[in-house]
C-alpha cells in the first residue's frame, strides 16, 4: 500500500481496520470472514492457532485485532490469547459457542478484551474496534513517567500498571531523555508514573526483599531509589499489585504468569484499567457552548487514560499528557513537554514515516498555540510542529485525545482552548481535516503537536468552532460510534472553509490541509484527527455538527483506533487526551471570555469548527 | 412455471422452513452478507456446511461405536457442529446438539446414541430442505430471473 492509501485507509478508522479472525472450523470462519468484511473491515483469516501466531510474530504491526474461536485442535484458544497479549499487546476477542460463564471467566481472566458467543452477529461486530481504541489508550496512559507531583493514588491507578510494552519502554526512555531537556515546570504539575517492566521489576523486588507481607511503601521507595517516584506512586502500586496477586491466585495459569508476572501484572492492570475507565467514564461533554464558562468538560480522570497511548505515536501522545491535566494547558512548559513528546516519537517511529502522520492535531496545535512563531505560517511542515516547542495548544488537542472516550470529543476542545490561549494562532489550519484518520495520526500528532502551525500541506483547513470538548459533545460514545462521524467533510460542507490549506493566518478559520499524502505530515494527521474530534465536539457550534457527524459512519471513528503503519498507533488514549482537554478546559475558564472568532465561538477567538 | 411463479415459490417455501423452526435468523443473516461482490456466499458457506457436518457425524458415530465411548472426542466434535449449525441457522441441528452435549456430559452412552441419530435426522432434514432451495434458486437464475429477497414477517 502506498503511503497515501495507507493514509486513507487510516483516516477512515474503523473501516478498514485489521483482523485477523481465527477458527479452526471453515464454516464460522468462512461466516466470520463475510461479516467482517460487511463491516469493512480488513480481514485475514486462518483456521490454525499455530498459522496465526507466525502471522503475528512476523508483524507485529500488521493487525490490530484478533479474533478467535476458543476450541481449537491444534492450540487451545486461551493459551493463543495469552500469548498474543503478552508478545503483541493486541486486543484478542474470543469467540465461542460456548455460553458458560466460565468460559467467558477464563477469557476474561487470561486477558480477553471481549467474549463473544456463536452464532455471531454482524451488530456485535460493528462495535469491536472498540477494543483497539481502548487497548491504545490504556497502554499510552502507563507510559508517562514524570518527575515529583505524580498524581497520587487516584491518579495513578489509570496509569500504572499499564502493559507496558517493550516499545513502551523504549519510548519511555526516550521520553524521559526527552523531557529532560524541556522545562522544569512539571516540577509543578502531577506527573504520571509509567510503570514499565523495569520499573515494576524493581517493585517487586523491593517487596520480595522486604517480605510481601512487611513490604510498605516507604520501605519499598527506599529500595528502589528511583528518582522521582513518590511513596503514592509506590503505595498505589502496591495495592493494584496485591490485586493482582489476589486475583491470580485463582487463575490455572499461573506458570505463565509467574513467568511474565511483571508482563502479567502490567497487562492485566491496564487492561483493568482501560475497561474500568472504559466503562466509567462517560463524557460529561454536553452540548453545552463553551462560553468561556463551565465547561462541562469533567475532570476526567483522564491521567491515566493519557498516558495510555501504546504506540510510537502513541507515545508522542502519552508524553502530551503526562502533565497533570488541567494544569496542563496552563503550563507553557507543557508545551515543551509536547515538544519533548513529539520529537521522542519520530525515535520511535520505525517506519520512518512521520509519526505524525495522520495526526490532525499537531496542526490543531500549532494554530492553536500562541506561543508559535509560526503561527502565520499555514504551510508549516507538520515536522516543524514537532519542533516547535510550543505545545501549549497540544497539550490542549492532546486532553482531547486523551480520553477515550471522552477524549476524541474533547480533543477539538483543547484545540479549541488552545486558541483561546493564544489567539494570535490563526488556526492555520487544523490538523487533520481528515478526522478519520486514525488513532495513530491523532497520536503522532499529538505528540508532534507542538502546535507547529499545521500548514502542512496534509493538513485539511477546517474552519472549526473551537468549542469545548466537553460542550461539544457529552457523549464519548459518539466517538465510539462508528457511525459517528468525525469527518471533516461534514466540517467542510458546513463549515466555509476552504480545503486548502491556509497562507494566511486566519484566525477566524481554521483550515486543514486536506492534503494527507505526505508522511512528512504526521502532524497534518493528527491534526485531522483533532479535527475531526473536534468536529465532533463543535456539534454545539455548528448547526449542523450533528447531522453531518451523524451522516457519515464511514468518517468516523479516526480516534487512533488504527495503527499508524509507522506502526505507531495512537489510539485516542482517553485519559491522555482527557487530561489535555481538561486542561484545556481549565486554561479556556481561566482566560475568561472566548475571543470572539470569526466563527464566534465565545473562548475560542480563532478555532471554531464549521460544523 | 414461469418465473413470477417460481418465485412465489421459492418465497413460500423459504418462508415455510423458517416457521418450521428449521432455519433461523441467522440464515437470514447469512443471505444479507450476499452481495453483487459475492453472489454465491449462502451456497458456499452452506456446502461447508454440509461437508464439515457430515465427517463429524461420521466421526460421532465411530466414536460412539466404540467398545468405551471416549466423551472427550466426543464432545469437542458435538461442540463444533453445534457451532457451526448455529452460525448458519440450523436451528433444529443446534438445539438437537445442545440436548446431546446435556448426555455426553453425563457420560450416558445409551442417551448420546439417541441424541446422535436425532442430530442426524435433523441434519438430513435440513440439508434436504436447503438443497430443494438451490434448486429452486437456480431455477430462477436460469430463467432470467432475479431470486427475491427474502421477506419474513419476523
Amino acid at each position: 500500500m502506498t503511503v497515501e492509501q495507507n493514509f486513507e485507509a487510516l483516516d477512515q478508522f474503523p473501516i478498514g481496520m485489521r483482523v485477523l479472525a481465527v477458527d479452526d472450523d471453515q464454516t464460522c470462519l468462512r461466516i466470520l470472514e463475510s461479516l467482517l468484511r460487511h463491516c469493512q473491515y480488513n480481514v485475514t483469516t486462518t483456521n490454525q492457532a499455530q498459522k496465526a501466531l507466525e502471522l503475528l510474530r512476523e508483524n507485529k504491526n500488521k493487525f490490530d485485532l484478533v479474533i478467535s474461536d476458543v476450541d481449537m485442535p491444534d492450540m487451545d484458544g486461551f493459551k493463543l490469547l495469552e500469548l498474543v497479549g503478552l508478545e503483541m499487546d493486541l486486543p484478542v476477542i474470543m469467540l465461542s459457542a460456548h455460553s458458560d460463564p466460565k468460559y467467558v471467566m477464563k477469557g476474561v481472566t487470561h486477558g480477553a478484551c471481549d467474549y463473544l458467543l456463536k452464532p455471531v452477529r454482524i451488530e456485535e461486530l460493528k462495535n469491536i474496534w472498540q477494543h483497539v481504541v481502548r487497548k491504545n489508550r490504556g497502554s499510552n496512559n502507563g507510559e508517562k513517567r514524570d518527575g515529583s507531583g505524580n498524581e497520587g493514588v487516584g491518579n495513578s491507578d489509570q496509569n500504572s500498571g499499564r502493559a507496558n510494552r517493550k516499545r513502551k519502554d523504549q519510548y519511555n526512555e526516550d521520553e524521559d531523555e526527552e523531557r529532560d531537556d524541556n522545562d522544569d515546570s512539571s516540577a509543578a504539575k502531577k506527573q504520571r508514573v509509567v510503570w514499565t517492566v523495569e520499573l515494576h521489576k524493581k517493585f517487586v523486588a523491593a517487596v520480595n526483599q522486604l517480605g510481601y507481607e512487611k513490604a510498605m511503601p516507604k520501605k519499598i521507595l527506599d529500595l528502589m531509589n528511583v528518582e522521582k517516584l513518590t511513596r503514592e506512586n509506590v503505595a498505589s502500586h502496591l495495592q493494584k499489585f496485591r490485586l493482582y496477586l489476589k486475583r491470580i491466585s485463582g487463575v490455572t495459569n499461573q506458570q505463565a504468569i509467574m513467568a511474565n508476572s511483571d508482563l502479567h501484572f502490567l497487562q492485566m492492570s491496564s487492561s483493568l484499567n482501560g475497561l474500568d475507565s472504559f466503562h466509567h467514564r462517560p463524557i460529561p461533554v454536553g452540548p453545552g457552548q463553551f462560553h468561556g464558562g463551565a465547561p462541562p468538560m469533567r475532570p476526567f480522570p483522564s491521567n491515566g487514560i493519557l498516558g495510555r497511548l501504546n504506540t510510537p505515536s502513541g507515545i508522542g501522545v502519552r508524553n502530551l499528557s503526562s502533565p497533570p491535566a488541567g494544569m496542563f494547558l496552563q503550563n507553557q512548559t507543557d508545551l515543551g513537554k509536547f515538544h519533548h513528546v513529539s520529537s521522542s516519537l519520530p525515535l520511535n517511529h520505525s517506519d520512518g514515516g512521520n509519526i505524525l502522520q495522520g495526526l490532525p492535531m499537531p496542526l490543531e496545535f500549532d494554530q492553536l498555540q500562541a506561543n508559535n512563531n509560526n503561527n502565520n505560517n499555514n504551510n508549516n511542515n507538520i515536522r516543524n510542529m514537532n519542533n516547535n516547542k510550543s505545545i501549549a495548544g497540544s497539550s490542549m488537542a492532546f486532553p482531547s485525545f486523551s480520553t477515550h472516550q471522552n477524549s476524541l470529543i474533547r480533543a477539538p476542545n483543547n484545540n479549541l482552548v488552545v486558541l483561546d490561549g493564544h489567539p494570535q494562532a490563526s488556526p492555520p489550519g487544523f490538523p487533520g481535516h481528515q478526522n478519520n484518520k486514525r488513532l495513530e495520526h491523532w497520536s503522532n500528532a499529538v505528540s508532534s503537536s507542538t502546535l507547529p502551525p499545521p500548514q502542512t500541506s496534509n493538513s485539511i483547513h477546517h474552519q472549526f468552532d473551537v468549542s469545548p470538548l466537553p460542550h461539544s459533545r457529552p457523549d464519548p460514545l459518539e466517538w465510539n460510534n462508528v457511525s459517528s462521524s468525525y469527518s471533516i467533510p461534514f466540517c467542510d460542507s458546513a463549515s466555509t472553509m476552504s480545503p486548502q490549506a491556509l497562507d494566511t493566518p486566519n484566525p477566524g478559520a481554521f483550515s486543514r490541509n486536506t492534503d494527507f499524502n505526505s508522511n512528512a505530515n504526521a502532524n497534518a494527521q493528527p491534526g485531522g484527527f483533532y479535527d475531526s474530534l473536534q468536529m465532533r465536539q463543535s456539534g454545539n457550534y455548528g448547526p449542523t455538527t450533528d447531522a453531518m457527524l451523524s451522516t457519515n459512519p464511514k468518517e468516523g471513528f479516526v480516534v487512533g483506533q488504527q495503527k499508524l503503519q509507522s506502526g505507531g498507533f495512537m489510539s485516542a488514549d482517553a485519559g491522555s487526551l482527557d487530561d489535555i482537554v481538561n486542561s484545556t478546559m481549565k486554561q479556556e475558564q481561566s482566560q475568561g471570555e472566548l475571543s470572539g472568532g470569526d466563527l464566534g465561538y465565545g473562548g475560542f477567538s480563532s478555532l471554531r469548527t464549521c460544523i | 412455471m414461469d418465473l413470477v411463479q417460481m418465485q412465489k415459490s421459492l418465497q413460500d417455501y423459504t418462508k415455510s422452513l423458517f416457521l418450521e423452526g428449521i432455519l433461523d435468523s441467522q440464515f437470514l443473516q447469512l443471505q444479507q452478507l450476499q452481495d453483487e461482490s459475492n453472489p454465491d456466499f449462502v451456497s458456499q458457506v452452506v456446502t461447508l456446511f454440509f461437508q464439515d457436518s457430515d465427517r463429524i457425524l461420521n466421526d460421532l458415530s465411530l466414536s460412539l461405536d466404540q467398545q468405551v465411548v471416549d466423551f472427550k472426542k466426543v464432545d469437542p466434535h458435538v461442540h463444533q457442529l453445534k457451532g457451526s449449525s448455529s452460525s448458519i441457522g440450523a436451528q433444529r441441528v443446534k438445539n438437537a446438539c445442545v440436548v446431546f452435549r446435556n448426555f455426553c456430559e453425563q457420560q450416558n452412552v445409551e442417551a448420546c446414541h439417541r441424541c446422535l441419530q436425532q442430530v442426524k435426522q435433523e441434519y438430513y432434514l435440513v440439508k434436504n430442505r436447503l438443497e430443494t432451495l438451490f434448486k429452486l434458486e437456480q431455477q430462477i437464475v436460469a430463467s432470467g430471473g432475479m431470486v427475491p429477497a427474502v421477506e419474513l414477517g419476523f
